[in-house]
Order: structure tokens, then sequence, then C-alpha cells
């Protein structure tokens, strides 16, 4: 990695003036949210406002004794380890694809962009639609196997709808970061593999994918702790939570707790717990992947 | 040489194979050709360097050996073998790059080896192989090291260890000096002669660097838009150039010409000044090279406007009827600026060149 480089400037307000308009944003609307929500933890809020009462560690023993905060947490990681891993590895065989030089590779590295102008709600409403078991485009299985499609009533068939969704949703972005690793790659460095006789496939495993691992590290960090809070508005809009809690993930749940049930110290402790989990696994990715993949170009 | 260095040179050594061109071209949309229909023969176990300018169709050519690019006509063949329509891997040539292209993210000895690795040689056979090879370069000790952990230098050398262990019959290096500082060219061009004195591969050397080319080559194949200008030793390319291309390229300074028109006796500059006696007609170029003229007493007047000294020899600048002349001399050390020079042109280390294609006229003055 390359040594950073130092900015210069003339005054020495300037800098912090220049940072100021990003930092304020981040407070109010970050640190500001987050450190009330950790307050409130410690609280008994009541539901119409008006006072609250200290509790200690009250909440978090509530919540932790709680086995629908256990089951949505399990449906969250599962959630999150295959739909990040997909959410990876979809757009990554689309950039080693789109990265050939190819016919019509220029025209695929524009399509594959564009469903990043497309808002989470209205993935959801659109995914809804195309998996709709009657009009759907799975809907012909179910003629020739009756029920064997039905999101409505099949817990994972619900939950392999969202993933979809989210893979979906995940692929402009992931595509973008990957392929522009594999662009910067020297076109030298393919020649000269294909020069030691290694044919396109084995080009792809010894030289372009390690190689991209600082693209593929920062793709996979993203989406792990992305997954975790965006797939709010597809299981919104897609199954909210149904059927029967079998995608009720926990970002959904603290909702439901927090705004339906107006359990608001709830919601509050359970976002706590969720934010401290995600800082500790981008943690041990850093501390895990981060080290091995740090080469000298 | 000792007993173990001859060991690793007959392992090493490789059965080089002649590459013949056959009305190679190469144009990328059909219509501009890049390199039009070329004939060229490099025989086994020679090194031949490519020379020309940016932008002459060098690199192209040699990506068509190596196969990295396709010809779009003629026929490439290694010894009787037709290669061009293969694969890179199946032509059984190796080549380093101007970048040097190491795989980053692999050890030196990784890099070395990943050619025998994709080959499918067993583990212990690829460490003796690459150990030998690391053992010629001096690498011995950076095995384990990764590329950007070397100097320019080692990078060179694993570069280079990396095209040989694979005992190429056929070695291709694009432009592999232009990246290092003028030292270490300098003893890399030795180690390179060395390294083709050992390994016998018929070596393909592209640079724009004319010193490379006298030095490397056994012939040099200078390429102007394409065309082969000439294609001869080191040698003769330097004593008969075959056009006023070849001889502005080679030498340092380059070879001077000036536009002169023949009566049928002597060869007059615009003004009127006589250079050398020629029984030619109409308008010609006339060479000579900066070396071969002689200060002092002569009959051809010049004016010197402009003078480097070079400690072994000095450069003069001079006019010479509205034409640049450049001697180079080591009588010039008591010349001042602005002097009046009186100049001899030896006839016999005149060049005549033909005004219009610029093609050399053989043997304009061998006859007087």
């Amino acid at each position: 990695m390359s040594s950073p480089t130092q900015a210069l400037f003339a005054n020495r307000w300037l800098p912090v003036l220049l940072v100021t308009p990003l930092a304020l944003l981040i407070v109010i609307f970050f640190y500001v949210p987050i450190f009330q929500a950790f307050y409130w933890s410690f609280f008994l809020e009541r539901p119409f406002g008006g006072g609250s009462i200290f509790v200690g560690w009250a909440n978090f023993a509530r919540v932790l004794a709680d086995p629908q905060f256990w089951e949505a947490g399990k449906r969250t990681v599962i959630f999150m380890v295959i739909g990040s891993s997909l959410a990876v590895l979809v757009p990554l065989i689309l950039a080693v694809a789109a990265d050939r030089q190819l016919r019509l590779s220029q025209p695929a590295r524009n399509v594959l962009v564009w469903p990043k102008g497309v808002a989470g709600a209205s993935i959801g409403v659109i995914f809804a639609f195309i998996f709709n078991p009657f009009v759907g485009i799975l809907s012909p299985l179910n003629q020739w196997f009756p029920g064997i499609w039905a999101p409505g009533i099949d817990g994972t068939d619900a939950f392999i709808m969202l993933i979809a969704a989210h893979v979906w949703s995940g692929i402009p972005f992931n595509f973008v970061i990957l392929l522009a690793g594999l662009q910067s790659l020297p076109r030298t460095m393919h020649q000269a593999a294909a020069m030691d006789g290694a044919g396109a496939w084995r080009r792809i495993f010894d030289v372009q994918l390690p190689l991209i691992m600082p693209q593929v590290f920062l793709t996979l960090v993203l989406e792990f702790t992305e997954s975790v809070t965006s797939a709010f508005a597809l299981v919104d809009t897609m199954t909210k939570g149904g059927p029967g809690g079998s995608t009720n993930l926990l970002v959904y749940k603290i909702y439901v707790d927090g705004f339906n049930g107006y359990d608001l110290s709830g919601a509050a402790t359970q976002t706590a717990i969720l934010m401290v989990f995600v800082v500790l696994l981008t943690g041990a990715q850093f501390a895990f992947l981060g080290r091995r993949i740090n080469y000298e170009r | 040489m000792n007993a173990i260095d001859t060991r690793i040179d007959t392992a090493i050594r490789a059965a080089a194979s002649a590459i013949v061109l056959d009305k190679v071209s190469k144009s990328y949309d059909g219509t501009t050709q890049v390199i039009p229909p070329l004939d060229a023969e490099l025989r086994a176990g020679e090194f031949t360097v490519v020379l020309g300018p940016s932008g002459c169709g060098k690199s192209t050519l040699m990506q068509m050996i190596a196969g990295l690019e396709r010809v779009s006509g003629g026929t490439i063949s290694f010894g009787a073998r037709q290669v061009q329509d293969l694969e890179p891997k199946a032509r059984g040539c190796a080549m380093v790059f101007q970048n040097y292209a190491l795989y980053p993210h692999m050890s030196v000895f990784e890099n070395i080896a990943y050619s025998l690795k994709v080959a499918g040689m067993p583990k212990p056979l690829r460490v003796e192989r690459v150990e030998a090879v690391a053992k010629m370069l001096g690498l011995s000790d950076l095995l384990a090291r990764k590329p950007g952990q070397l100097s320019g230098g080692q990078r060179q050398r694993v570069a280079i260890g990396r095209a040989i262990v694979r005992e190429p019959g056929v070695l291709l290096f694009d432009e592999p000096l232009s990246n290092l500082d003028a030292q270490l060219r300098h003893d890399m061009r030795m180690e390179l002669a060395e390294l083709h004195r050992r390994i016998g591969a018929t070596t393909v050397f592209v640079t724009h660097d004319q010193v490379e080319a006298m030095t490397l080559a056994d012939r040099i194949l200078i390429l102007n838009k394409g065309r082969i200008e000439q294609f001869d030793t080191p040698k003769a390319i330097y004593h008969h150039p075959a056009s006023v291309f070849v001889a502005k390229f080679i030498g340092a300074p380059p070879m001077n010409i000036v536009p002169v028109t023949g009566d049928g006796k002597v060869l007059r500059l615009a003004d009127g000044q006589v250079l050398a006696e020629c029984p030619v007609f109409g308008d010609y170029q006339l060479g000579i090279r900066p070396e071969d003229i002689l200060v002092g007493e002569g009959p051809i007047k010049a004016s010197l406007r402009y003078r480097e000294d070079l400690g072994s020899h000095a450069i003069l600048a001079a006019d010479l009827g509205g034409n640049l002349l450049r001697i180079a001399t080591p009588f010039g050390a008591d010349i001042g600026v602005e002097a009046n020079l009186s100049l001899t042109f030896p006839p016999l280390r005149l060049h005549l060149f033909d005004a219009e294609t610029g093609r050399a006229i053989p043997g304009a003055f061998s006859a007087q």
C-alpha cells in the first residue's frame, strides 16, 4: 500500500473549515441518534412521552431473555451471510465477464449500473411482483408442481425472494467497485500470465482474483454492514416480516416493536445491541481478512 | 566457468528455433496497415534487435510473434512449425515485459515457478529448476521476497528468470531496460549479452535505443512505419546505412545529412560550395558521420556555432551553407566559438542518398 500523503494548507483553520459541513452532517444524523439510542436503552420510556425512569441494565436483560429477539438475530445473521456473499459473488462474476474484451461488454457495463438508481422500497415492490406466485416468472412452476413456489405461505420461499431482491439491489455498486479493480490491473499482467501458459480461466483465479482482493474485501465489509440495515425497505414492502415471522429480521423487528408496539426502550436497546454487533463484526473482518490482502503493486 | 555453472547451462540451454516471418501484416481496422506485409528470417540462436522510433510497429511485431496479437495476414514459423494461429502457451516462447509485469501477490520463487506450475511440473523438479535459474541470475537470496520489496534491477532479473525457466526456444524482450537508470542499464546490457551466450535461445529484443541495439545485436532489424529499412549486422548498418532514416537513427550524434546537387563532376551545396567529387547529375542527399569529419586543414569551410566538451572528445555544431553540421573531434579543444573551420570530408566515408526516396546509392564514392 502506498504511504499516506499529507496535504498542506496555508491557513491552519482552512482544513477545519472545509471539513465542518460534513462533520456536522455526520454528527447530527449519525452520532446524535446513536447516542440517543444508547441513552434510551438504559431508561424505561413512556410510549406517549412524558417522563422516563432510569432502569440500568433491565432493558438488556428483558431483550436478551426474549426468544423472539434471538430468532430475529439468527435470521439476520443468515440473511447477512448468504445475502452478502451472493451480493459480492454475483457482481464479481459479472465484473470478470464485463472486463473481458468481448463484443457488447461496453453497453453491458452501463446496463449493470442502472439499478443503482432504484430505491430499496421500489425494488421490494418490483420483486414482490416478479416473484408473485400467480403472475410472476416462477408462476409456471406452480402449474407443473402446484404449491412449490409460495412465498406468501412458505417461509423459506419468502426468504429466498428477499435475498434475491437484496442481491439484485447490491449488483450496481459492487459491480462498479470490482470492475474498477479489474480494470486497474495492467494489460501486461494478463499477457505475462498468458505467456506463462495460463488460460483465461486459470488467469482469473491465479492473477485477477488475488489482485482485486482489496476491492472484494471492501465490498464484503460494506455488504455485511449494510445488509443488516438496508434489508428494512425490502422486508417492509415485500413480506412485512411474514409469513409467520420467517422474514422478520432484527432491523424490521426493531421498527415494529418501536413504532407499532410502542416499546421504545426495547427498540432502543435492540438498536444498541445491533450497533455493537456490526462494529465488532467489521473489526473482526479487518483483523482476520484485512491483514492478509496487503501487497505492494 | 566452474562445474556447477556448466551443469546449469546444460540444464537451461534451450533448443533454439529459427523464426521466419512470411508476408506478416497487421491492421486493426482493416484499412490502415500498421505493418504492411513483411518478410524476415531470424536465424536460430541469433540475437536480433528490432529497432525503431515509437509507433513504428516494433511492439506490434513482437506481440504477433508472441501470440498476444493476431496476424492479419501471412505466416510465422518457429523452425518447421507454423505458429501464427497458436495460443501463446503453445508457441514455446517467453517474454520479458517493459514494466516487468511480475505478479505482485506472489513471491520471487512463485513468480519464476508459475509457468512450470501451470505446465503441471512436479514440485521437486520445479524447485530444482527455479533454484538453478535463481543462482544463475543472482536471485538465490531473494526467492522468498515479494516483487514490491525488490529494486528495479532485481525485478528485471526476476522477469528474465521467469522467461528463461521454461527453456523457451524463442525469447522475447519488449524494451526491458527502459525503466532502469543509466548505470544499471549498462550492467544489464552486459548481463543480457552473457545470458544469451549461455542459453542460446533465438532472441528478439525490441528497443528504441540504438546503443542497446549496437551492443547487443547479432543483427539489427530497423523498422520504420512498419517496413524494414534495413536488416543487417550492427557493423554493416553503421558503415553502410541503407537509407537516410537508418543513417540518422544509428550513431550518436547521428549522421549529418546535407542536400547537394551534382553536375556530373562534383557535388555542390545550394550556395555553390563544393563538398565532394562524384560523377552524378541532379539532387541528392550527402551523408557523413560526425566522427569521420577531419578538422584543421581542408577545402570545406564552415563556421562554428556551438561546442560541447565531453572530456574524451568534443562535439562541434557548425554551420555549413545553412545546414547544421555536427563534428566529433578530439582536436576541438583550442577552437573558439564563431571561428571559421576548415574541414575535410574523406571520400570513402561519404554516403550518397537519393533525394526523393532516401535510399542509399551504393558505390557512389568507391570508384575514386
